[in-house]
């Protein structure tokens, strides 16, 4: 036994395959769920557990089929309201993952002898002993700062709720700084309150939607898909700025090729024609809006023709937009978006978007903005009593969520206390640190090896766990219960209960249980209720329901809520002054510009070309990279390099083509990655999906599987007023193969 | 300059049979498509020798009895043979094979294949049957009583069962061909002269392997019928590749797939192996060596013509199936 | 109303946007093996940068009333149902891959078990009474399982007005899958 002297200094270590799924011994239980008997079968003999998906964080609801001890199938769960029986690809696919070879099977330790790093198997007891023993020390020696954790997933709870106990409170969410951060807080900023999943838009009910860069239907999120399907259905036009011609750009009624990065100014162009054609809500801007001056202000130079030159699309096309909007307010949004962390002044794009919105009068309106409401569950008492400083806001960001205990700093800002040495052990769950594209590879890989202590909760065998001292295996969303799922608002607000389908696989167990022994080992007691199940059972007393009562659905649901305002009552928003706030003032006295102002972001070096990302809809980046089930359909096998027909002649590039791809900075791809020669997009920029490349050699199926997007990042830029990581700003070319 | 606007296609599809193009067959049906191809030549050839010489004397000489020279006997012990064998091929080519007695269980008159099935066990009784009378001396020899009550009971009709599988020949020619002719899927294969190609190219394949197997003394007829057959064969495929060129955009397209195709197929173009080796080496240079062999013209090598013949045939059925595969569907 | 089922579905181009759900929930349903597909979804782009359109769309077998895949069957173990859908049987079925070739749509494929495999309009369900596998999952609502011989108001009303058609009808093969064209206006 030599660990403890080498963890200031790690190095990656392959996992070996032994204690992996594929091999272990329990291999009968394994195999394809999805090949096999010779003939269809129904549904005889089974039993459907309701749950909910953990393949996004939309968190559908799921029905899962179950015979013999086996998922066999997946459907959309009738009652639950975001799924509505229906479901996207990777709610499917969680066969793939519960079934995946590669999986997870024991606790691992890391070990050194002879100067040779390794993993080898341990025993549950021996595992949380260390890692109790790990966490304990740092704290009592540097305190509670020097422990933090980075987070990914709806079973983190536990380990938030173990970790408080001992006075943690520095929490990263990733998915906040490169996801949904900027629509979150520029929502708290101009409305009151943070955006949501759904987001707060009446799409179903809408005539005219306009989306900047993002693209439903190439993200999957069910919900928000179902109802832009219906809104197509009842005559509903879709406007789509978007440098490629996405899947919703094939929706759309105009699709414009807007120049990248230059969003801000569209906006901007779009309130001076608003404003300027008298299009805006006057009524709506008076009784309800603040800072409309300084807003007429700041785009009054902003007209279609400088917008032109700004943004490439034509000076017509942006009135007909604005005009357009404005026919069909307040039945119109331009919606937010979801990955909005492009350039590092993301918080100011969707605050724009808001304010476009605002304009129109379509807030809480039929077919524009809505706030969706959640269910109204009753907090029980608090089993523990939380030291003062966990109170404390750690983030240097102004604008960063204050109201988020799972959520205190940015990942990026507990990279860099790693690697400056203020935070000791790491607790990372479900995040694969050096494929997250929160500050560049690099850094990600030298704040581990820096750490005294990291310990990985995760079920693949990810890059992460090369880098961890112990390796925890949490099983499945399938095999577990979590916590109540009460995070989702929507139109009939519900609370959705996660339930196990099939008992834990392999040596493998539920984040509630491996939360729990490790606070036991600390001697705290009544941190977590005796079982999981009676914790859930007391939460669903008091709203008058039972954990049995709602195993049989998986949801509660209340009735549908009103969503729309009425004329002449005032909204009592909870921003400073209580209306929206197009102008902030909040902003302005924290040194940025009140109203949000184009600036230009750098161009691509010569020969280069912005590299774009994004999805395809039947993969979750990370979540589903080693998934088979998933990747068993010809355009889910490998990302692709989109390129522009007349770039790529430039290059000499031929459609099917592999090539490397070098970045502005040198880095080049570790892995090729094909071409494909299309019209869809831009000739200044390129396109790649996110979450392959995986160097990680026991993910047997991602392996060296297309490129990888993030370590093509090497610039990134941080949002100095909400902290988000924009990562826009690379630029990539090609490298042909020789 | 300006894009073109070629539609972009993304598919999920995987199904290795469709994508990315047809690929259910490989070598077996090719090769079944020859060697029934040849049998069935050999069939005509046979027969007409047999009903020519006992009808009308003509032909070369026989051993007194009226049975024909020894091509013929070969030929006729080698059609059923080289049938069999193709169908093996066919057999081992079913997904299924311990299922193929369901061939046997219905008439489907729609389906070429089933239709084909049943052809091929008629063909069996008589072409044997004429294999058995005309080599009748050498099997009494071995005096096996069921043997020679056969042929007691039928050497006597030896010109009408002749003239049966004269017809019965050409059917199973043709048939080669017209099993893909049928499949309206496939730009390629579309055209029913490929029954006649099929059935042409069967006969002189046939022709070319008895010139390789006859006596000296008996090569000239079977020269003089290969020469003839290649002749005729050379104006289909010419009628083939026009019936393609003049067709529909999709016929048009597949024919060109064919003969100016860059699909590799061993090493070379189908623009290569169906103007060089089918129609160059396996059509032209032989017609010309034989014909220059009629003339008086000393041939140093006889046996060149009709090996490159057989190749010739070989190399059309492998071209055949595989450019109808590998161009795309109907549209 | 007819007695007699003729079933085959109503595919609406305008809301599907691919995402393949009903690919992932067939293979699931029907034990489709690895490396194949009963259904699949074609992304289609056409035009000019910028003037761009695009129609998606989730394919398989057409079901067709007059399907060259039964002509070919050489044993009937391609054949029609009593319900209008296209059936193999797998007991009479020899691999011999005619259907395949005969097929315009190349809905087929050899299951490596040895015998022609396609979509079956997941006849276990629709005699279950439930819509097929695709139908049940689609979250665009653009798969609708139809009894043409039956239609309600509700197909009716869809369908009305629309530009709607049949894919390679010119093959003659009355194929038993309709679809509402992407390109139709919006609100039409």
């Amino acid at each position: 036994m030599s660990h403890g002297q080498n963890f200031s200094r790690r190095d990656f270590i392959k996992i070996s395959s032994i204690f992996l799924a594929g091999s272990a011994a329990i291999t009968t239980a394994t195999g394809h769920a999805f090949s096999g008997a010779d003939t269809p079968v129904g549904d005889e003999g089974s039993k459907v557990v309701h749950s909910f998906c953990e393949h996004c964080f939309w968190r559908c609801g799921i029905a899962a089929h179950v015979r013999d001890g086996k998922v066999y199938k997946i459907t959309g769960s009738d009652h639950h309201p975001l799924s509505q029986g229906k479901l996207c690809p990777r709610g499917t696919g969680g066969t793939g993952l519960l079934y995946d070879p590669d999986r997870l099977a024991h606790p691992l330790i890391r070990e050194t002898k002879g100067g040779r790093q390794f993993y080898r198997k341990a025993s549950w007891e021996e595992a949380i002993s260390l890692v109790a023993e790990k966490l304990w020390n740092i704290k009592e020696e540097h305190g509670p700062g020097a422990l933090a954790m980075l987070h990914h997933g709806y079973g983190v709870s536990f380990f938030k709720n173990m970790l408080s106990q001992i006075g943690v409170n520095k929490y990263a969410k990733p998915s906040y700084d490169l996801c949904c951060g900027p629509a979150r807080q520029a929502s708290v900023l101009t409305y009151g309150y943070p955006s949501d999943t759904p987001e707060g838009f009446d799409m179903k009910n809408s005539k005219y939607m306009v989306f900047f860069g993002t693209h439903f239907g190439e993200n999957m999120h069910n919900t928000a898909v179902q109802e832009i399907s219906d809104g197509i259905r009842n005559g509903a036009k879709i406007v789509v700025f978007d440098p490629r011609f996405s899947t919703l750009a094939g929706k759309a009624e105009h699709w414009l090729p807007i120049k990248p990065a230059t969003d801000i100014a569209m906006m901007q162009g779009l309130m001076h024609v608003l404003i300027s054609e008298n299009l805006y809500d006057k009524a709506f801007v008076e009784a309800h809006t603040v800072g409309f001056d300084e807003l007429r202000d700041s785009v009054k130079d902003m007209t279609p023709e400088k917008v032109t030159e700004i943004t490439d699309i034509p000076a017509d096309a942006i009135r007909t937009v604005a005009r357009e909007y404005a026919f069909h307010a307040p039945a119109a949004f331009v919606h937010s978006g979801r990955r909005t962390n492009w350039y590092g002044d993301a918080l100011q794009r969707i605050r724009a978007i808001h304010i476009l919105n605002a304009l129109v009068g379509n807030f809480w309106m039929r077919g524009g903005v809505v706030k969706f409401e959640k269910f109204p569950l009753v907090k029980p008492p608090a089993t523990h009593e939380h030291p003062a400083y966990e109170k404390e806001a750690y983030s240097k960001y102004p604008f960063f969520p204050q109201d988020e205990p799972s959520n205190t700093l940015a990942s990026h800002e507990i990279i860099q206390e790693t690697i400056a040495g203020n935070i000791k052990g790491l607790l990372i769950y479900g995040v694969n640190l050096p494929e997250t594209m929160t500050f560049g590879r690099e850094k990600a890989i030298e704040a581990m090896k820096k750490a005294e202590f990291v310990v990985a909760v995760d079920v693949l065998p990810a890059e992460v766990t090369g880098y961890a001292d112990v390796v925890l295996p949490e099983c499945t969303y399938l095999e577990r219960y979590d916590d109540l799922d009460n995070g989702r608002a929507f139109r009939t607000p519900f609370v959705a209960l996660r339930q196990p389908a099939v008992s834990p696989m392999y040596d493998s167990k539920p984040g509630n249980e491996i939360a729990k022994m490790i606070t036991d080992k600390w001697g705290i007691h009544g941190a977590f209720p005796p079982s999981v199940e009676k914790g859930l059972d007391k939460k669903l007393r008091l709203v008058g329901s039972s954990l049995e009562e709602m195993k049989k659905k998986g949801v509660l649901v209340m009735p549908e809520t009103d969503l729309y305002r009425k004329q002449g009552e005032p909204l009592n928003l909870n921003t400073p002054s209580g209306k929206v706030e197009l102008a902030s003032a909040q902003m302005k006295a924290a040194g940025f510009d009140a109203v949000p102002k184009y600036t230009p972001q750098p161009e691509a070096p010569a020969g280069f070309y912005r590299m774009l990302t994004g999805r395809k809809p039947m993969l979750t980046f990370g979540r589903t990279a080693n998934n088979r089930f998933l990747g068993d359909v010809a355009t889910a096998k490998e990302n692709e390099v989109w390129v522009n027909n007349r770039i790529a002649e430039k290059h000499s590039l031929q459609n099917g083509e592999y090539v490397h791809l070098k970045n502005q900075a040198g880095v080049v791809s570790e892995f090729p990655v094909k071409v494909k020669v299309t019209q869809r997009i831009r000739t200044d920029a390129v396109y790649m999906v996110h979450g392959f490349g995986h160097s990680a050699a026991k993910l047997t199926w991602a392996h060296k599987r297309g490129a990888s997007h993030n370590q093509l990042i090497s610039r990134t830029d941080i949002d100095p007023a909400m902290g988000g990581v924009g990562f826009q700003n690379n630029f990539v070319t090609f490298i042909k193969e020789a | 300059m300006l894009a073109t606007a070629v539609n972009e296609i993304v598919s999920t599809k995987l199904n290795p049979n469709v994508v990315p193009h047809l690929h259910i067959w490989e070598w077996h049906i090719p090769l079944y498509l020859f060697l029934g191809g040849i049998a069935g030549g050999l069939l005509v050839i046979t027969s007409i020798m047999i009903v020519l010489k006992r009808k009308f004397g003509i032909g070369p000489r026989d051993q007194g009895d009226g049975c024909p020279c020894l091509a013929v006997r070969i030929g006729s012990i080698l059609s059923p043979t080289l049938l069999g064998i193709g169908m093996l091929f066919l057999f081992l080519d079913l997904a299924h094979p311990l299922y193929v007695w369901a061939f046997y269980t219905t008439i489907q008159p729609t389906s070429p294949m089933s239709a084909g099935s049943w052809i091929l066990l008629a063909f069996f009784p008589l072409a044997i049957l004429q294999a058995m009378l005309v080599n009748k001396r050498q099997l009494r020899s071995f005096n096996i009583e069921p043997v020679n009550k056969v042929i007691d009971w039928t050497e006597n009709h030896m010109t009408i069962v002749a003239l049966v599988n004269a017809h019965i020949g050409v059917g199973i020619g043709i048939y080669t061909g017209i099993l893909l002719s049928f499949f309206s899927a496939r730009p390629l294969w579309s055209s029913s002269i490929l029954g006649m190609l099929f059935l042409v190219s069967g006969i002189s394949a046939a022709a070319a392997l008895m010139l390789l197997l006859a006596p000296k003394d008996e090569k000239p007829v079977y020269s003089m019928i290969d020469a003839n057959a290649i002749w005729i064969e050379i104006m289909t495929v010419g009628l083939f590749v026009l019936g393609g060129l003049t067709g529909s955009a999709n016929t048009h397209g597949a024919m060109m797939h064919l003969v100016t195709g860059d699909v590799n197929l061993a090493g070379m173009s189908y623009m290569f192996w169906f103007w060089g080796i089918f129609v160059g080496a396996g059509l032209v240079v032989p017609l010309l060596l034989e014909f220059l062999e009629a003339a008086g013209v000393h041939i140093k090598f006889p046996n060149v013509a009709p090996v490159m013949v057989l190749l010739g045939g070989l190399v059309l059925r492998f071209l055949i199936v595989f450019a109808g595969q590998t161009y795309h569907t109907f549209m | 109303m007819s007695n007699k089922k003729n079933y085959g579905m109503v595919i609406d181009t305008r809301v599907c946007v691919g995402c393949s759900a009903c690919v992932y929930a067939c293979k699931q349903e029907n034990h489709v093996p690895e490396g194949y597909c009963r259904d699949w979804v074609v992304q289609e782009t056409g035009g000019e940068y910028p003037k761009l359109t695009m129609e998606n769309r989730s394919e398989r077998c057409q079901h067709c009333e007059n399907a060259p895949c039964v002509t070919y069957c050489p044993t009937r173990a391609s054949h029609y149902a009593e319900d209008g859908t296209v059936q193999i049987n797998r007991s009479l079925c020899t691999g011999c891959k005619a259907c395949m070739a005969a097929c315009p749509y190349d809905a087929r494929y050899v299951h490596p078990e040895g015998y022609v495999d396609k979509c079956s309009l997941c006849k276990h369900r629709i005699e279950q009474g439930l819509e097929t596998a695709c139908v049940s999952i689609c979250p665009t609502g653009s798969l609708h399982l139809v009894d043409f011989n039956n239609m309600d108001q509700k197909t009716k009303t869809l369908l009305s007005g629309k530009v709607v058609y049949r894919q390679k009808e010119h093959a003659g093969t009355e194929p038993g899958l309709q679809w509402i064209s992407a390109s139709n206006k919006h609100g039409a």
